[in-house]
């Protein structure tokens, strides 16, 4: 989502975030009114909480309907340990902000095999669990009774200076922070993961650990700041601290402001806090917290409604639209893809020694759907530096089996050996580590990334220190332009994949699997939907893999395709293999002219071999 | 012995309203795979319908919801129109935000009409018991758990037998394929949203004798109703109706063992185990799509 910005509003920006900041600063020194510094402290608070949310809501599309949990988390832990232990503000506040963390954490375990809306319910459930656990378990938090904080004892003078400058002082910490995982391999992936998980997933990257870290993130600021919000209200009390409406209030920020933007939850914050304290104020009476929440509910309905991207970016794309030469890039670029000459092509057998053994073993698969048998029993092996065809009627079990392979269906029947190291009980980051890569019937790149990363995405192991790298290292953006030169796609290296062709997306997706130097790679129909141009540098791409001893599966109905590229070819029909061999002998045997080829490509390709 | 059959019969009870509770979440969830988090709202305003009606023209609230069930099938049928089918277009994941929305605005309606008192509905057998020797069964309960079966039942069938219901698996399944054979799913969608928030109107019912309720009390209810549909696997009927008694065992087992203010602890317990270790429910198999999305 990184969208181009002028150096105009460059510079405004960088002037105006300091002084920002220094205004902030100054309120409270040069203002004793209370009203202002109370609203500004809700305005913080709101932020951490937006700002936070939006990690794991707008970076990876994780939205939660229970973050203020972790306010009232926070809260309560600094809260009994200091009516317990009498433990310091500032220490209590970290435990909370600990204690938030692990919670997290567990809380994301349930993302690991569940996606986008039962997350949401989870964290709902989470934020009524802990409403009625603090209620129950009276005498550790005082249940239906509330629990008071000691009275801290500063100078009456500092008004209140120990909850603002500290609540602003972590604002500040959780804007930096979104703004470090915005441009670090741990965004590029939450990015990616909003995009499409599985495919994220299939490239290697350990999703399930960048959503922890995501939720984690979010979830330790707002505890923190949920230990100073005790202090400040002074007396806790379960139903009001673990209130939905806070909930609603953070998500209400980040939506209205701009999901997935680094200011946007902020700008929500300061637009929301205010009117959330004017009406606090100004409506008495019965009816004041129905009104505020019909209020607050229509705000957030009405977003979502008419409103769904945000502010910041429905003023970007407006800004976007009306400069000028926006779209000039677009002719000059889309000539390039005509200019590029197809690479020379080399006969299949001629390449067809580099092979050493056979690097992919899978003996026995099977998988059914209820009643149908989609793949019974299946042996493929696979030699390095071949390419394998894997041909069949639609229907037969070649995506299936494809999806067995990667794991995209849990491997539940016979095994699978890359290079002697089993991996049927790996999931699908495992096998990406392993060397096993994929390719699309439909290509399927992360619209948010732009192409440079999409081709950068992948990973071949997973480490912490990596993900706070920056997204393209210098070096990575060296390899990977040099790649995009290759395929005469330079000029659109920070363009989204949706401006390109669907032939042109078809090599980007075959560039970025090879990113990561598989010792497997899978093609799901590659020339299928092509024109003739981009299928002949495709086909020109997947001869040049065998020579680095790569072994290729290739699916694909276009039999010439097959016939130029494959040393050896498997037939699948319902479900089984009925037969394997060099071109030449599929094409004689009479089981696969019957199933699949007919007497008229049979005849011709036996001929042209011949 | 008496203590635990005792608790058994309150909690199966208890359980079959939980899942007449659920019928439209169950509905929604289990064919268009939409979350309507204003379930709890829909129902607690059915309740509040149904006490009008009893306090101004004192019909029995079971009465009631066959007449209540009409404003709220418009309900379901206008937050189709101008929230979800909306939504789905543009983006599915803010759906259900939105009617998370829809669930605070309904009830913030509520509480401006009816206030923030506890109020609930007493008919004759309100408070009223058959006994058999030592064991009690509370007639309210027992009435309320025949409609759950009578009304889970109904809409069973009208999903597996009749052309509606053929439609709304279609449109569910595969809208593009449904539209070849004349099927608009965005119509169908309608109609299920319909039936679904109409359907509430018999949970809510039952709520109105079984419980005093105020407003801001949805929210509890969207997490019981939520609990019973995730633990019966999402969407089926009979499943919903076995994750019903279920819930409502483990709630009187807790509330007779451990203590009556844990028992509120179990919806939400059930649903953060159940959706990390077996999130296709307890209930289920594993499909092609569990194994596929």
């Amino acid at each position: 989502m990184t969208q181009p910005t002028s150096p105009a509003i460059r510079t405004l920006r960088r002037a105006w975030i300091p002084a920002a900041l220094l205004a902030l600063i100054a309120v409270p020194l040069l203002s004793a009114n209370l009203y202002y510094q109370n609203m500004l402290i809700m305005t913080f608070l709101l932020a951490i909480g937006a700002s936070g949310w939006n990690i794991m809501g707008g970076y990876a599309g994780y939205i939660s309907l229970g973050n203020s949990a972790f306010i009232g988390l926070g809260g309560y832990t600094t809260g009994i340990l200091a009516a317990k232990w009498n433990l310091s503000p500032f220490i209590g506040c970290l435990a909370g902000g600990l204690v938030c963390a692990l919670a997290a954490a567990l809380l994301s375990l349930a993302t690991r095999r569940t996606r986008g809306m039962y997350f949401v319910i989870v964290t709902f459930a989470a934020l009524q669990l802990l409403e009625i656990v603090t209620t129950a378990w009276s005498g550790l938090t005082g249940g239906s009774e509330g629990l008071a904080m000691p009275v801290p004892n500063w100078n009456l003078d500092y008004q209140d200076w120990p909850f603002y400058y500290p609540l602003l002082a972590l604002m500040v910490a959780v804007i930096a922070v979104s703004w470090w995982v915005r441009r670090s391999k741990l965004g590029l992936g939450l990015f990616a993961i909003r995009d499409d998980e599985d495919k994220a997933a299939g490239l290697g990257l350990r999703t399930a650990l960048y959503k922890m870290i995501a939720f984690v993130l979010g979830g330790t600021f707002l505890g923190i700041a949920g230990g100073i919000y005790a202090y400040y209200i002074s007396f806790l009390n379960s139903a009001a601290v673990f209130d939905v409406v806070t909930s609603m209030l953070i998500v209400l920020c980040a939506l209205l402001g701009g999901r997935g933007t680094l200011w946007g939850p902020v700008l929500g914050a300061f637009i929301i806090a205010p009117i959330s304290n004017f009406t606090s104020t100004n409506l008495g009476g019965a009816d004041a917290g129905p009104i505020r929440l019909l209020l607050f509910g229509a705000l957030l309905g009405g977003v979502a409604l008419f409103l769904p991207r945000g502010v910041l970016p429905a003023i970007a794309a407006r800004l976007a639209r009306s400069a000028p030469g926006a779209d000039q890039s677009d002719a000059a670029e889309s000539a390039s893809t005509y200019a590029a000459e197809p690479v020379a092509a080399s006969t299949a057998s001629a390449v067809a020694t580099a092979g050493s053994g056979d690097v992919f073993v899978a003996t026995g698969l099977g998988k059914s759907f209820g009643g149908l048998r989609a793949v019974d029993g299946v042996d493929l092996s696979l030699g390095g530096g071949r390419v394998t065809g894997l041909i069949g009627p639609n229907g037969s079990g070649k995506t299936t089996l494809f999806n067995l392979i990667d794991g995209t269906v849990p491997t539940r029947e016979g095994t699978i050996a890359l290079a002697g190291r089993r991996l049927e009980r790996a999931g699908r980051p495992g096998r990406a580590h392993a060397g096993l890569a994929r390719t699309y019937q439909l290509p399927r790149l992360f619209p948010s990334l732009t192409v440079l990363e999409n081709i950068v995405a992948g990973e071949r192991g997973f480490s912490f220190a990596r993900l706070w790298n920056h997204r393209v290292s210098a070096s990575e953006h060296e390899r990977a332009s040099a790649v995009l030169d290759e395929l005469g796609l330079a000029a659109y290296a920070d363009a989204s994949p949706a401006d390109l062709s669907y032939g042109q997306r078809k090599l980007v997706e075959l560039a970025q699997v090879l990113w990561f130097d598989p010792a497997v790679v899978m093609l799901d129909e590659p020339a299928a939907g092509i024109s003739p141009a981009l299928s002949a540098r495709l086909a020109a791409m997947v001869r040049a893999l065998p020579p680095r001893g790569t072994a290729v599966l290739l699916v694909e109905h276009d039999f010439a395709f097959v016939s130029s590229l494959c040393q050896d070819v498997y037939v699948m029909a319902q479900g089984g293999v009925i037969a394997r061999g060099t071109v030449a002998e599929i094409s004689a045997d009479p089981a696969v002219v019957d199933a699949y080829l007919g007497d008229t490509v049979a005849s011709q390709t036996t001929g042209s071999n011949a | 012995m008496t203590e635990l059959i005792q608790a058994l019969i309150f909690g199966a009870l208890i359980g079959g309203v939980y899942a007449l509770m659920s019928t439209g979440l169950t509905l929604a969830f289990g064919v268009m795979k939409v979350v309507n988090m204003a379930q709890g709202a829909f129902l607690i305003a059915s309740s509040y319908f149904c006490y009008a009606l009893w306090q101004h023209f004192g019909i029995d609230p079971i009465l009631a919801a066959f007449i209540v069930m009409v404003p709220m099938a418009g309900l379901g049928l206008v937050c189709y129109k101008l929230v979800i089918a909306r939504l789905e277009r543009i983006d599915p994941g803010l759906t259900i935000v939105a009617t998370f929305a829809l669930a605070l605005v309904t009830e913030s309606l509520l509480a401006l009409t009816w206030g923030p008192n506890e109020v609930g509905t007493t008919p004759s057998y309100f408070n009223q018991a058959f006994h058999f020797s030592s064991l009690v069964i509370p007639r309210a309960q027992l009435y309320a758990f025949l409609l759950a079966a009578v009304v889970t039942g109904a809409l069973h069938l009208v999903v597996k037998r009749t052309w509606l219901g053929h439609a709304i698996i279609a449109a569910s399944q595969n809208p593009e394929g449904a539209r070849l054979v004349g099927i608009e799913p965005s119509r169908v969608g309608a109609r299920v949203f319909a039936l679904a928030a109409g359907s509430t109107a018999f949970g809510g019912a039952a709520l109105s004798f079984l419980y005093q309720f105020t407003p801001d009390t949805q929210d509890a209810w969207l997490g019981i109703t939520l609990s019973v549909v995730i633990l019966g696997g999402l969407g089926s009927m009979p499943g919903a109706f076995a994750a019903g008694l279920l819930l409502g065992v483990s709630e009187s087992l807790t509330t007779t063992y451990l203590s009556v203010r844990w028992s509120a602890a179990v919806p939400t317990v059930l649903i953060l185990i159940v959706l990390t270790v077996r999130p296709q429910g307890l209930l289920t198999r594993a499909t092609r799509q569990d194994a596929a999305s």
